[in-house]
């Protein structure tokens, strides 16, 4: 494998050095940022943040009066009484999603609903624990057997987290995959047609560099450059929804309610690094067989047009897929990114996936290789 | 030396038969001019010696070693240098030598010292920070030459090495093959500059359509044809080998 990291920092300082691709590198994320900011500036303000005059901490099942208990940035924070069902009133409109709700309903196992990536609720969560153990021996305790204790259990309000994960999920094969092939072709063409088109490529062929190797180191350098800059797309992306949140902008594309484990996020950068690598894969074997930049970018075009429709499909389907969808590639990655997110993958279909994703871009190697030696490369 | 005997050259994708028959012997020390019109299959004969083609049949020997038993070890002691051959424009000549350096496992030491002697003599040194895309055509050809002989090649392949520079740099490039010859090194060159093959090379090697029609030595060359010039002798022997197709098409017709 002599010569394969050298290939690699090689092609990485050249990109580096190339202000077209730093461009596309650069440009594409930030029209993503501005954008997601921008839609969601202009969107019609839903008048939420004007509506909630007072944070509120609702009580359930226990007599309380209405009273006032201080102020949190300017704002008073109520405690009302709830006369309805618990789970009616968490699914109506009087459930503002700063508020909190405590379940009474059973005074030893007293629930907290709250909305958890809220920095407010959580706050008022606090407060309502507080104030429920304050309250509990001059309220509570005539009512309880001798000794016992009250529990507080925090819940947090799946209603809201399970709607913006649908939201990413179906929106996430698109975003990934979009710019990941975007860039994949963009640098792809660079990398073996851009060099033919300046005459660099024979320079290397006719080092001892062994086929494979650099072959590799293009690959590689393509992946992880593509990695990287789609990283940047999806991160400015969650920057400009921090952004809205900060400026009390709904963000359009939901992702202030997320709730992501680490674990799911692993899985997705897992899967996304092995679509990056057969997407290489396959930038660098069209690239072989053309002469210069455009030429290769528009023999891509059929691939990212056929992952943009996979991603498509995948964004509209309904119900869970059989499991015949998980061995078409491409679309079968979208369904995963979906499942992953909603909670839904199961391991037999993730192995199926990584299995065909690993075994194509295997293949797609091997191709690489053998037309590596054949004359229409070299001519 | 290089020993290539009935080499053919057929290209599977249009069936192009570009080299039919092409013998030769390469020696080191000496200066071997490869002559032919265009499209004779010069060209071809050159990427396959550099080991670019693979030769449909025939072979190719470096010192009795053939091509295709050790393509990695042979690549090591040749260098090709052609027109189509570039180098990254955007780096420096220092860049460009730290990486062709490593490709060939060169020591970093080692890299120093022939980047210098190189970069010396052929006058880049003062503009070796500089990006390659910013030099002239001259600079370029003189940069490129540099890096292709920084692995210290035995065998150095040239294929129209002076085409488009000026009197200057072809002067500075003839002198540094005439002093690689001197270092004992196998040199090839093609060209259609007859002149050029006459002043530099000890042997001669005519291609007419794919087919080694004269090797020898370079001052025998019109001698052997029975005429008194070298371009005498070219003419003869394209006419004599030359197939006419157009001619065949015609009555064809």
């Amino acid at each position: 494998m002599h010569g394969l990291g050298t290939i690699f920092c090689h092609e990485m300082k050249k990109i580096g050095k190339e202000k077209s691709l730093l461009l596309g590198f650069i440009l594409l994320p930030v029209i993503s940022l501005l954008m997601t900011v921008g839609v969601s500036l202009l969107q019609p303000k839903g008048g939420e943040e004007a509506e909630a005059q007072a944070y509120r901490m609702f009580f359930a099942g226990v007599g309380i009066e209405r009273i006032n208990i201080g102020s949190v940035d300017g704002k008073d924070v109520w405690i009302e009484p709830v006369e309805e069902d618990v789970e009616t009133f968490l699914k109506s409109d009087a459930f503002h999603e700063y508020d909190v709700l405590v379940d009474y309903s059973d005074i030893q196992n007293v629930h907290i609903y709250y909305y958890e990536n809220n920095g407010i609720s959580a706050y008022l969560k606090l407060s309502a624990e507080s104030f429920v153990r304050e309250s509990y021996s001059s309220v509570f305790a005539g009512r309880l057997p001798e000794g016992s204790q009250i529990r507080t259990t925090a819940l947090t309000d799946l209603k809201e987290k399970e709607n913006a994960n649908r939201i990413i999920a179906m929106l996430l094969p698109y975003m990934l995959i979009l710019p990941l092939t975007a860039n994949i072709a963009n640098f792809a063409s660079d990398t073996v047609a851009g060099d033919k088109a300046r005459g660099t490529f024979y320079q290397v062929m006719l080092s001892p560099v062994a086929p494979i190797s650099l072959i590799l180191g293009k690959i590689f350098s393509v992946c992880a450059i593509s990695l990287l800059s789609s990283t940047l797309y999806i991160g400015l992306d969650v920057l400009g929804s921090v952004l809205c949140e900060k400026f009390g902008v709904r963000d359009v594309f939901g992702f202030s309610g997320v709730s992501v484990s680490s674990r799911q996020i692993l899985l997705i950068v897992l899967y996304a690094v092995l679509l990056c690598y057969f997407f290489s894969n396959l930038g660098v074997l069209i690239s072989l067989f053309c002469k210069d930049m455009n030429q290769a970018q528009i023999a891509q075009l059929p691939v990212t047009l056929l992952c943009t429709v996979s991603a498509l499909l995948a964004m509209f389907r309904f119900g869970i897929s059989p499991k015949s969808h998980y061995l078409i590639p491409i679309y079968n990655l979208c369904l995963i990114f979906q499942d992953l997110l909603n909670g839904r993958a199961r391991l037999e279909n993730m192995i199926m996936v990584a299995v065909c994703l690993f075994v194509l871009a295997v293949a797609v190697m091997v191709v690489t290789l053998l037309s590596y030696r054949s004359e229409r490369v070299r001519t | 030396m290089i020993t290539v005997s009935h080499l053919k050259k057929t290209f599977r994708r249009n069936k192009v038969e570009a080299v039919k028959d092409v013998s030769m012997e390469i020696r080191d020390g000496q200066i071997f001019a490869l002559l032919g019109p265009n499209g004779a299959g010069k060209t071809t004969t050159m990427r396959m010696l550099s080991t670019l083609l693979l030769p449909t049949s025939g072979s190719i020997c470096y010192d009795d070693v053939p091509l295709s038993e050790d393509t990695e070890a042979i690549r090591r002691r040749i260098a090709f240098l052609t027109n189509e051959i570039r180098l990254d424009g955007q780096f420096t000549p220092d860049e460009l030598a730290e990486y062709y350096g490593r490709l060939y496992e060169m020591t970093p030491e080692k890299i120093a010292e022939n980047k210098t002697k190189l970069f010396d003599y052929f006058g880049i040194a003062e503009f070796r920070n500089r990006r390659y895309e910013t030099f002239s055509t001259g600079m370029k050809q003189k940069t490129s030459i540099a890096i292709c002989l920084l692995h210290d090649p035995d065998t150095i392949i040239f294929d129209e090495p002076t085409n488009g520079l000026d009197i200057l740099t072809q002067n500075l490039i003839e002198e540094y093959m005439l002093k690689l010859k001197e270092e004992g090194k196998c040199i090839i060159l093609s060209t259609h500059i007859l002149d050029l093959a006459r002043r530099l090379s000890d042997r001669v090697g005519v291609i007419v359509d794919g087919k080694s029609v004269y090797v020898g030595e370079m001052a025998e060359l019109a001698s052997s044809q029975g005429v008194t010039t070298m371009e005498e002798a070219f003419l003869k022997l394209y006419k004599e080998n030359h197939e006419e197709k157009a001619i065949v098409g015609k009555h064809k017709e």
